[in-house]
C-alpha cells in the first residue's frame, strides 16, 4: 500500500513567538492552538519555541481550571 | 515577605444578582481578613462556563490584584476552598499591575457604573462551533483502500471460505 502517509500540516505561528507570550486570559489567542476537541497542539504545529509552548500549556491549563476552556470538547 | 499577586475569582451569579458590591465583598472580605492590601478589583466578564460546576452553567469573573505576606496565603486558600459562593479561584504571583488595570478598576467607581444583571443560568446561546482553530484545515481524503474496488482489480486467486460443518444433533 503506497501513499498512505498524510503530509505534515504547516506551523500556525510563522512569526516570532517572543512578541506575544500566551496568557490564560487571552482566550481567542489560546483557541488558535487547540484542536476541535480542545487538545493542545504540538510544538511542531504551533511553531512556538520551547519556552512559549510551556507558557501556552500553562495558560490553557489555567483557563481550563477556571472553566474558560473545556477539558474535552 | 510581601508580594504582589494576581487572582481571578469565579463568582456564583446568584451572589452577583444580589449586587456587585456584595459579590466583591465575598472576595475582598477574605483578602482583608488575612492582611492583604487590595490594589485593584474589577468585573472581568460574565460568561457561559466551558463545563458545569456545582450545577451552574454561567458565572461572573472578577480580576483582582493584591499584595500580602506569603505566609498567609495557605490559610487564605483554605478559606476560599470552603467558600460556597466562589466556584473557582486562581492566585498567581505578579511582577506588576498592568497599566490599563488601574483605569479599568477606577471605572467601576464612577457614579454611572452599573453591572448588568446576569442572564438566567439556562440561557441558550448560539453555538460557538469547534473549540480550537488549530486543525481547521480542510480534511484530506483518507487513503483507505476500498475493498470492493481493490477486489475488482486484484487478480489473485481467492480462497474459498471453508464452509462450516452442519451441526449434527444427536
Amino acid at each position: 500500500m503506497a501513499g498512505s502517509r498524510r503530509p505534515a500540516l504547516p506551523p500556525i505561528n510563522q512569526a516570532s513567538c517572543a512578541d506575544h507570550i500566551p496568557n490564560y486570559k487571552d482566550l481567542d489567542h489560546l483557541r488558535k492552538f487547540l484542536t476541535a476537541h480542545g487538545q493542545i497542539l504540538s510544538r511542531k504545529r504551533t511553531g512556538y519555541c520551547a519556552q512559549c509552548q510551556k507558557a501556552l500549556k500553562q495558560g490553557v491549563k489555567r483557563a481550563r481550571h477556571l472553566g474558560l476552556l473545556p477539558f474535552v470538547g | 515577605m510581601t508580594a504582589l499577586y494576581e487572582s481571578m475569582f469565579l463568582l456564583d451569579n446568584a451572589v452577583v444578582r444580589e449586587g456587585w458590591d456584595k459579590a466583591k465583598a465575598v472576595v475582598t472580605d477574605t483578602l482583608q481578613k488575612h492582611g492583604a492590601t487590595v490594589t485593584t478589583i474589577r468585573r472581568w466578564d460574565e460568561r457561559k462556563l466551558a463545563y458545569t460546576m456545582r450545577g451552574k452553567n454561567r458565572g461572573t469573573y472578577a480580576l483582582c490584584y493584591f499584595s500580602m505576606g506569603n505566609e498567609h496565603i495557605a490559610a487564605m486558600r483554605r478559606e476560599f476552598d470552603l467558600n460556597e459562593r466562589l466556584l473557582r479561584y486562581l492566585i498567581l504571583r505578579a511582577d506588576e499591575v498592568p497599566a490599563t488595570e488601574n483605569e479599568l478598576a477606577a471605572a467601576e467607581h464612577a457614579s454611572d457604573f452599573t453591572v448588568p444583571p446576569p442572564p438566567p443560568d439556562d440561557m441558550v446561546e448560539p453555538e460557538d462551533g469547534p473549540i480550537g482553530q488549530g486543525d481547521m484545515e480542510p480534511q484530506q481524503e483518507m487513503m483507505v483502500p476500498d475493498l470492493d474496488e481493490e477486489g475488482m482489480d486484484d487478480d489473485r486467486p481467492r480462497t474459498k471460505k471453508p464452509e462450516g460443518k452442519p451441526s449434527t444433533e444427536v
